[in-house]
């Protein structure tokens, strides 16, 4: 598969050697797929090569991604999952045309890119890292859990994640989790995991932070159930983007502080700023 | 050789050349130092490069990351209001085939922010300045212009063609008499070069090019996007919360080209800005020969960060072979 008909084929080695002489972020490019495979029904993973993601992507941080078929001008953005050498790892639902398409990509094929793009979890501080996850919102906590278990300092993961019914994600968080839980819809939801798990929370050494990424009523009703405790959260909001970096306005949010761009000023944002608070 | 053959012949040369051809843009470094050979002259203000941004589509604590805002031709920023504006709610964006559709509702944080922050930084960079002026109403506009009239923009691009704002925008734009009487007013207020940003969504874009110019008009810019919608099939209801909402993108560039002709057509003597669907170099080009003094790029930012940079970077290279075209920019004819 060709990138875009109108857009030119760099190949991302080239862009991010150019930007980096000229002290630039690099722009769109053009990616290697190394693999590509179903996770389970519905949801794949797609594993690109691209050093510059790889180097610098944070948790939360997302990328763009962008249909070979130009009718499909505007990007799907993706938080990356994981990241081995050069390569940065995303998981996504096939949830119209071009994330139809991207299924159809098998590795040697290329992709365009942009990214990585956002601001990420702020998890500077040692903590019991929470990991709150909702359906497709797993994926970027996966890499926080990878990015928070390769630290010295104390800093604990759990892993609360709910499901639709494939628990699709518990044995990719395993390796990076002190304590996984999760819970498929049939069950019931992630509030009443952390209901079920709360004692748990508050025993760790370190105090809890939660870092969410989901639905929005679910995140919604996790901010008000942390509040409630005073545990701090940060929730990785989703949103309909344009162009996913912050020029065209169109990925808002309503908040205290006015109206924020989720690619831009989020998707990470606290209870707080959004006025989430119980 | 059979027929067959012969047509299997030319698809392959057809895809020779494409090879060739990306391969040619591999090698161009849009990042780099680079000494513009191709100004041009838009209403006495002279630009390194006839390409500039589109409203809209630029935000400098976005768009600065990825390239030299001072290496553009212009920069034309976001409509600026008298008041800080929130905008349109949520959803405001949709894709449509080759195009998105947008309906933001110009959210800004007004012009007394605009002076102190996003202009002065600009200007810091080095960039060319054009401020896009927006309003419900005539006084907005006046209070926007008279608080610009002593700033360090360079031009001033008044924006009486957005379709996503309920007063003022498109209702302006698209009745000659009303943006006549605006047009006459803001030109009291200001010596700076006054660029009308006209709306495709009118009956005859000649009628209202005329009305922006006889009322003091320094330069045209069009087109603004087309209004359109999408809507999502398992609901019913439109996509967008606006319901319509700005068409833009690749798909809207040979009508735009249409239009910036017919007023070239009408008016040889006005400076014209052509914008819709450019994000190559060539297309660009097509704007010139159709009578534009300049461009500007707009979605194909959206689509890529450095788009801008690369269409002023292929426009300056094709430019070499066409010193006609050239001279004529660089002495700022119209026509």
């Amino acid at each position: 598969m060709s990138a875009t008909a109108f857009m030119p084929t760099v190949t991302t080695g080239t862009v991010e050697r150019q930007a980096v002489q000229a002290g630039r972020k690099p722009g769109r490019r053009t990616d290697e797929v190394m693999s590509a495979s179903m996770l389970s029904e519905g949801i794949y993973e797609l594993v690109i090569r691209d050093p510059y993601v790889a180097k610098t992507v944070q948790p939360a941080q997302f990328v763009n991604l962008y249909p070979a078929n130009a009718t499909m001008a505007l990007p799907r953005p993706f938080g990356v999952a994981e990241v081995e050498g050069d390569d940065a790892t995303l998981i996504y639902q096939i949830v119209g045309a071009g994330t139809a398409e991207f299924s159809l990509l098998q590795a040697g094929d290329v992709i365009d890119v942009l990214g990585p793009l956002g601001k990420p979890f702020d998890t500077a501080k040692p903590a019991n890292y929470v990991l709150v996850g909702g359906g497709l919102g797993v994926p970027p906590l996966l890499y926080a859990a990878q990015k928070i278990s390769e630290r010295n300092d104390g800093s604990k993961v759990t892993s609360v994640f709910g499901y639709r019914d494939a628990r699709f994600a518990d044995d990719l968080v395993a390796p990076f989790a002190d304590k996984t839980h999760s819970i498929v819809n049939a069950e019931g939801n992630v509030v009443d995991l952390l209901n079920a798990i709360e004692d748990e929370l508050h025993a760790a050494d370190q105090p809890p932070m939660i870092l969410s990424c989901g639905p929005t009523p679910m995140m919604k009703a996790v901010a008000v159930w942390a509040s409630k405790r005073d545990i701090p959260a940060q929730l990785s909001l989703e949103a309909r983007m344009g162009c996913g970096y912050g020029a065209c306005v169109a990925c808002v949010v309503d908040t205290p502080g006015g109206r924020l761009k989720v690619c831009k000023d989020g998707p990470v944002f606290t209870t707080e700023e959004l006025g989430w608070e119980a | 050789m059979t027929d067959t053959s012969n047509e299997r012949a030319t698809v392959m040369n057809e895809q020779t050349k494409q090879t060739a051809q990306v391969e040619q843009v591999e090698r161009m470094n849009v990042l780099e130092p680079h000494e513009w050979r191709h100004k041009t002259i838009v209403a006495g203000v002279e630009w390194k490069n006839p390409v500039g941004t589109a409203s809209g589509t630029f935000q400098l604590d976005a768009c600065g990351d990825y390239y030299d805002v001072s290496q553009m031709g212009a920069i034309c920023t976001k409509g600026v209001s008298p008041v800080p504006w929130e905008g349109n709610p949520s959803p405001r964006t949709a894709e449509g085939p080759f195009s998105m559709v947008n309906a933001v509702g110009l959210q800004n944080p007004g012009i007394d922010h605009y002076l102190v922050d996003e202009l002065p930084r600009l200007k810091k960079l080095g960039a060319m300045v054009i401020t896009n002026v927006a309003g419900h109403s005539d006084e907005d506009y006046a209070q926007v212009v008279e608080k610009l009239a002593d700033s360090d923009a360079d031009m001033l691009e008044i924006n009486v063609s957005c379709p996503n704002v309920s007063h003022g925008g498109m209702s302006v734009g698209t009745d000659p008499v009303v943006l006549s009487r605006l047009i006459t007013h803001l030109r009291t207020l200001t010596d700076k070069p006054m660029i009308v940003k006209l709306s495709p969504n009118v009956t005859d874009i000649v009628q209202i090019a005329h009305a922006a110019v006889d009322a003091g008009a320094d330069a045209l810019s069009l087109i603004n996007t087309l209004v359109g919608m999408r809507i999502d099939i398992n609901t019913g209801k439109p996509i967008i919360a606006n319901r319509t909402g700005g068409v833009s993108g690749p798909a809207i560039f040979p009508i735009a080209l249409s239009f910036v002709w017919r007023v070239r057509q009408a008016i040889p003597d006005i400076p014209i800005i052509g914008i819709g669907g450019i994000d190559s170099g060539e297309k660009a080009l097509e704007y010139l020969y159709a009578g534009a003094n300049a461009v500007e790029v707009g979605a194909a930012a959206l689509f890529d960060p450095t788009a801008p940079m690369r269409v002023a970077r292929e426009l300056d290279d094709l430019l070499d072979s066409r010193p006609e075209l050239a001279a004529k920019l660089a002495k700022g004819q119209t026509w």
